[in-house]
């Protein structure tokens, strides 16, 4: 792809007056239903409006609502905790094992493509969908996994996963990364058979073994591969919300209750508008911070661009 | 490569497949089991089948209606933002302004905005306008989330064709709308029917929007599944069959545009 400024002879379907009514749709749409909402819950984040308290109409109260939250708010800040957790084990598992498998997949078979095909299933399904298949799963006494869990001795007997403080959160990464390992799998394998033979082959004449030529060309190679992956895995876990919501609601009491969970109970179980309108704006936040991140580091180096240029 | 080591590989993809295909198949099984084969302690993998789940919810039940919701949905937010993106990506893919970058970068952001934060104010939003339990909110909201992805990736798909073409089509005499639709529209056809094909994947799969938005009138299938979940006595055959039809079409178009696949669920950046 180039970027660099094309000719005027290259440009003349889209003069300066043509440019405009293409690009100027999309820009208001995003600007209206997108911004404008983000916008007004900015503000809302800096009243008291509550819409199950009548006192609270919505007066305007400068940054309380951010003080009391980052000062006093020891659920949100629980809430924060279990989600940086939640997405640090979960991304570092799902990019342990896809990359495991990944490399398997390009180093020992052919025919790939009926099998990445398969593996594609988890992750393309519903998250809604992927939530009840696994209450399903997990059912305390007719669970199929929790019979077979229990057959090996990892569970006792009808112990219901979902309502049990310890192995509420365990479960809950352990099905992100059955749901979300083949989707790093896919990207890195697309990253493993774009890569250049000849360093390779340079390398094994020079006598490196395998461990060697992994470390020293493949790694640095597949990099920006590896920040794509981990930053677009790290931003949707942190915003993870239907799987949870459909399987334990963030419960037993708010042991799952990750971010957006906190914020939807907040927003539309307490109906407080104001106070839920700061913690959906924190919660924007990190995932901006994350995503001016995933494009630095995958969009604006030179190395980056030469993936894509591929 | 010795034999040995190849034969574990196998072994150990072998396994992941089953692990990562039998929940689903399960779930399969589950919508064609009467109430007792689901509910033995002992998982039944042999069972005589019933086809009583799925007319039982979506008659019985009337989910048939939302199936069609959802349908609606997609549809109208595929195209939407189909036809509103895509002339914007040709935009960034051939001509240059200042702070082009920016906007682009601006586009990334609206679709990694996480759905809690944007979709408290849009339903706001949408009861000032009386929008709300209506079918144009949701497709307001998903053609608002999709449209960066058709701008990301079609930029990368009109990238693809020569300029050449452009001027080629100019020197028949079209007018600039006329070349764009009838001579760059087509050769970016398969790129165009990917990204919509994914669009429409995401925009069926979405929940959290459409949860916030519709409560009951116009809800899509999504939000109908957590109603079927009560506390005591759910009908889990029904619930299978709800998932089942809420899945198996987008299994189906997955293995249609796989081709794709990997670029479209990496905004463009790696080419599968």
């Amino acid at each position: 792809m180039n970027r660099t400024k094309q000719s005027a002879r290259g440009q003349y379907l889209l003069d300066r007056g043509a440019s405009l009514p293409l690009i100027l749709p999309a820009t208001l749409l995003v600007l209206v239903f997108l911004v404008g909402p983000f916008g007004y819950m900015t503000y809302t984040a800096m009243t008291d409006l509550s819409y199950a308290n009548p006192d609270q109409n919505g007066a305007f109260i400068g940054l309380d609502n951010f003080r009391h939250l980052v000062r006093n708010d020891s659920i949100f800040w629980n809430s924060f905790w279990l989600t940086i957790r939640f997405v640090v084990v979960s991304v570092t598992v799902e990019f342990l094992l896809g990359f495991f498998l990944a490399w398997l997949i390009w180093r020992f078979i052919e025919r790939q493509r009926l099998l990445t095909t398969l593996l594609l299933v988890p992750m393309m399904l519903a998250p809604v969908a992927v939530g009840l298949i696994w209450r399903l799963l997990l059912q305390g006494d007719f669970g199929m996994v929790t019979y077979y869990l229990h057959k090996i001795g990892l569970l006792s007997r009808a112990s219901a996963v979902f309502s049990s403080p310890d192995l509420v959160m365990p479960a809950i990464i352990a099905i992100d990364v059955w749901q979300w390992t083949p989707f790093v799998t896919l990207i890195v394998l697309a990253g493993l058979m774009s890569l250049p033979k000849s360093p390779f082959e340079a390398a094994t004449m020079d006598g490196a073994g395998p461990w060697r030529q992994f470390i020293d060309i493949m790694l640095p190679l597949l990099r920006p591969i590896i920040a794509l992956v981990l930053l677009l895995r790290g931003i949707d876990a942190f915003k993870e919300f239907d799987k949870v919501f459909i399987m334990t609601g963030g419960g037993p009491g708010t042991v799952s209750e990750l971010l957006s969970i906190y914020a939807y109970r907040v927003n539309f179980k307490n109906w407080n508008l104001g106070y839920g309108a700061a913690v959906a704006f924190m919660v924007y936040l990190v995932v901006l911070i994350l995503c001016s991140i995933f494009y630095k580091a995958v969009y604006w180096k030179p190395s980056a661009r030469q993936a894509r240029a591929r | 490569m010795s034999k040995p080591y190849k034969i574990l590989a196998v072994g150990i993809l072998a396994c992941v497949l089953v692990v990562a295909l039998t929940p689903y198949l399960w779930i399969l099984l589950a919508s064609f089991k009467g109430r007792l084969d689901i509910l033995s302690p002992v998982p039944r993998w042999f069972f005589t089948p019933t086809l009583d789940n799925y007319p039982a919810v979506f008659i019985g039940k009337d989910y048939l209606p939302l199936v069609f919701n959802s349908l609606i949905i997609s549809t109208a937010s595929t195209v939407l933002s189909i036809c509103v993106g895509a002339p914007a990506a040709y935009v960034f893919a051939r001509t240059d302004f200042p702070g082009k970058e920016d906007l682009f970068f601006f586009f990334l952001t609206t679709r990694m905005a996480p759905p809690i934060s944007i979709a408290v104010p849009l339903f706001m939003f949408f009861t000032v306008l009386g929008l709300t339990d209506t079918i144009y909110s949701v497709v307001i909201a998903h053609t608002s989330f999709n449209l960066s992805l058709v701008v990301w990736m079609m930029r990368g798909f009109f990238a693809e064709i020569p300029k050449e073409i452009d001027e080629a089509a100019m020197m028949d005499g079209r007018s600039k709308l006329g070349a764009f639709v009838r001579v760059i529209v087509p050769m970016a056809a398969p790129g165009l029917a990917a990204t919509s094909v994914l669009c429409f994947i995401l925009s069926w799969n979405e929940f959290l929007y459409a949860f916030i938005l519709v409560a009951f009138e116009g809800r899509p299938l999504t939000v109908g599944i957590p109603g079927l979940i009560t506390p005591h006595g759910t009908l889990w055959g029904q619930v299978a069959a709800v998932a089942v039809v809420a899945t198996l079409p987008i299994l189906v178009f997955t293995f249609l545009v796989q081709k794709h696949l990997v670029r479209g669920l990496t905004f463009g950046a790696v080419k599968g």
